[in-house]
């Protein structure tokens, strides 16, 4: 780990092909520790296949991608980058609809060294409930702990998932598009979430198309577009500068 | 369904029969009391089939993977259970099965006095059909075939069981298949004693697979099969080996339904490749279909419904049967994608509008009076 910055990921010169077709085109890309990483650029820059290299989704034709600067996530599953740390938020959401909103919560608080024969016949632990019941406070969703998730509104499941993914303790939280399809109002507490879960052992990267939200929260945001990074620094800097803006803006 | 709110009730219900069938086997034997030997068996034999339509459920109704080729888990265990009987037979009257002298054999092959003992033959009851199905799960699971393209997988290896059985010379009474059973437990086959201790066996196998499959579904493995059902990526990304859990639940579901088979053939009498036609496979998801998925309450009435149907047209007008089972399937598919479970529900909808209706216009008119 480098000391000084604490770089939680580093991707390098990463390139993803479908086919002919680069979705990702030497792409450099980092996430620290502490900070809120707004990832944007317009659709079809390659911000989802990013995510789905980090968590195994998708595999690279070339490139480097570390975690704390030791760990190579290329060669790892998706079940392997998920106990190392990694944790997704999903840009559709995807929780389990027949389950109770507490039930996705316990199943999502998978503990990182116990053994999958350990965790199918374990009980209901003090210490585990107690991590549900933090998580379902801090998402706002005490009132529907017994509800069916199928029953949650967008919203609601966006929530739980995001909650989801805060119960897997991940050293790096990926939200992909988390405010997609939310009401102003919905926006407006998501955000204050996001802002919420900055801590020291924590990288946040959230992936946007929308400029607003991403201001509203990132402390830093990569700009991508074809499947490069075409700018990486403070939002204000991005808006000042004028690749970004003919991206955006149409040239 | 799967964590099943609405189970209890009918599990309840269901337990209780199951108890009251029990004893009422033992009735029989106290003299013209019970029901005839012939209704006995039947009992027995829907029982079997209500076992094996619980262990398709696991799969199906439990984790969304439909087998289409349980039928070969069945047979094993029938096969394996007929070998007990055969060799147990053979220790009486000293006459070599059928199919062996067509072989031209003067003896049993040297592997099958394994099966001179019970015990052996229960353990290879529920170890041969779990190695199948952990080489073939583990193969399929792995590389990550699902949905349709497993069903029509396990419909496959059904299919080619079959075709390997009809052989002669695979050793296992080819197209006949293996029948002359002697005794069970000492008492004949076909006896009032035989089909009493059968149907009493099944019953209780399945009362005790009722009462474990509601148990194993409300604890945390049977959480993750649900999981698996709703967004088995989504599992996965949560840091959980997907292939084990379900690995795990196809080998135990293979498991009983081998033991359905091994109560099942000591009743018919006989066992022979028919068992590993794809019908019988497509049928068994057809009574789980029927009743509904999830929570075994449903494949238990589906098995049961359905079967007595067939018992009963198979009597009164056997040709109508293939009309009566696609109409169920399309009752199924075009008005209860739940199977009965949707009926119930429906109904309790319409019992508790009525209800309301009943209650509004009871209060209206006080209401107008008051105002
Ligand atoms: N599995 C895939 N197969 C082929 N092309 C893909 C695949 N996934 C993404 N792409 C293509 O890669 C490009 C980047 O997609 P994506 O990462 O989803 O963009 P974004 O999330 O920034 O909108 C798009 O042109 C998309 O069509
Ligand atoms: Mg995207």
């Amino acid at each position: 780990m480098t000391s000084a910055t604490h770089i939680a990921v580093a991707v390098e010169a990463l390139v993803v092909s479908f086919g002919n077709f680069k979705a990702l085109d030497e792409l450099f890309f980092t996430a620290a520790y502490g900070e809120v990483r707004g990832v944007i650029g317009p659709n079809g820059a390659g911000k989802t296949t990013l995510l789905d290299v980090l968590t195994g989704r998708s595999s690279a034709s070339s490139g480097r991608v570390t975690l704390d600067g030791e760990l190579d996530l290329t060669r790892m599953n998706e079940v392997q980058l998920a106990l190392s740390g990694i944790g997704r938020k999903f840009q559709k959401p995807s929780v389990f609809e027949a389950l109770t909103v507490w039930e996705n919560l316990d199943l999502a608080c998978r503990r990182h060294r116990r053994s999958l024969l350990r965790e199918v016949f374990s009980t209901a632990e003090a210490k585990d409930s107690e991590a549900v019941a933090t998580v379902l406070e801090r998402i706002g969703l005490q009132r529907h702990r017994n509800a069916r998730a199928a029953t949650l509104s967008h919203g609601q499941k966006q929530w739980l998932e995001i909650g989801m993914v805060l119960a897997q303790e991940p050293k790096v939280l990926l939200l992909d598009e988390p405010v997609a399809g939310m009401s102003d109002d919905e926006t407006i507490e998501t955000a204050a979430l996001v802002r919420s879960l900055r801590g020291p052992h924590r990288a946040i990267v959230v992936v946007e198309h929308d400029m607003e939200f991403v201001e509203q929260i990132a402390d830093s945001v990569t700009v991508m577009h074809e499947g490069k990074t075409l700018f990486e620094g403070s939002m204000q800097n991005a808006r000042a500068d004028h690749r970004v803006l003919d991206v955006y803006l149409g040239r | 369904m799967g964590s099943g709110e609405r189970g209890p009730a009918a599990t309840a219900v269901l337990i209780a029969i199951l108890l009251v069938l029990v004893p009422l086997m033992g009735l029989h034997l106290l003299g013209s009391v019970g029901l005839s030997v012939y209704l006995v068996n039947v009992v027995g034999q829907v029982m079997c089939f209500a076992l094996l339509a619980m262990s398709v459920d696991l799969m199906w109704g439990g984790a969304g993977v439909l087998s289409l080729g349980h039928g070969l888990f069945f047979a094993i265990g029938g096969y394996l259970s007929a070998m007990h009987l055969l060799r147990t037979a053979f220790a009486k009257t000293h006459v070599l099965p059928d199919f062996l002298q067509f072989m031209g054999q003067t003896r049993f092959p040297a592997y099958w006095h394994l099966f001179d003992s019970l015990p052996l033959t229960l353990l290879a009851i529920l170890l041969i059909p779990g190695v199948v199905a952990f080489v073939f799960g583990f193969v399929s699971f792995r590389s990550r075939v699902n949905g349709v393209y497993f069903s029509i997988i396990t419909q496959a290896l059904t299919y080619t069981a079959m075709l390997l059985m009809f052989r002669n010379d695979t050793g296992f009474g080819g197209n006949n298949g293996m029948t002359g059973f002697h005794a069970v437990a000492g008492l004949p086959v076909g006896g009032a004693g035989a089909a009493v201790l059968l149907t009493t066996l099944s019953t209780l196998a399945v009362l005790v697979a009722l009462v474990g499959g509601r148990l194993l579904i409300t604890t945390r493995f049977g959480r993750m099969l649900v999981a698996i059902r709703d967004d088995e990526p989504r599992l996965r990304f949560l840091g959980y080996d997907t292939l084990w859990l379900k690995l795990s639940a196809w080998c135990l579901s293979a498991m009983v339904a081998a033991v359905a088979g091994a109560l099942y053939v000591p009743q018919v009498g006989i066992i022979n490749p028919s068992l590993l036609d794809p019908s019988l496979s497509l049928e068994i998801a057809v009574w789980v279909a029927v009743g509904g998925r999830g929570g075994f309450y449903g494949a238990i009435i589906g098995a049961v419904l359905v079967n007595v149907v067939k018992f009963w047209l198979s009597a009164a007008a056997p040709s109508l049967w293939p009309f009566v089972l696609s109409l169920l399937v399309l009752l199924v598919v075009l008005v209860l994608p739940n199977g009965l479970t949707d009926l119930s529900n429906r109904s309790r909808s319409w019992m508790a509008d009525l209800g309301r209706g009943l209650r509004d216009s009871g209060r209206r008119r006080p209401e107008r009076g008051a105002g």
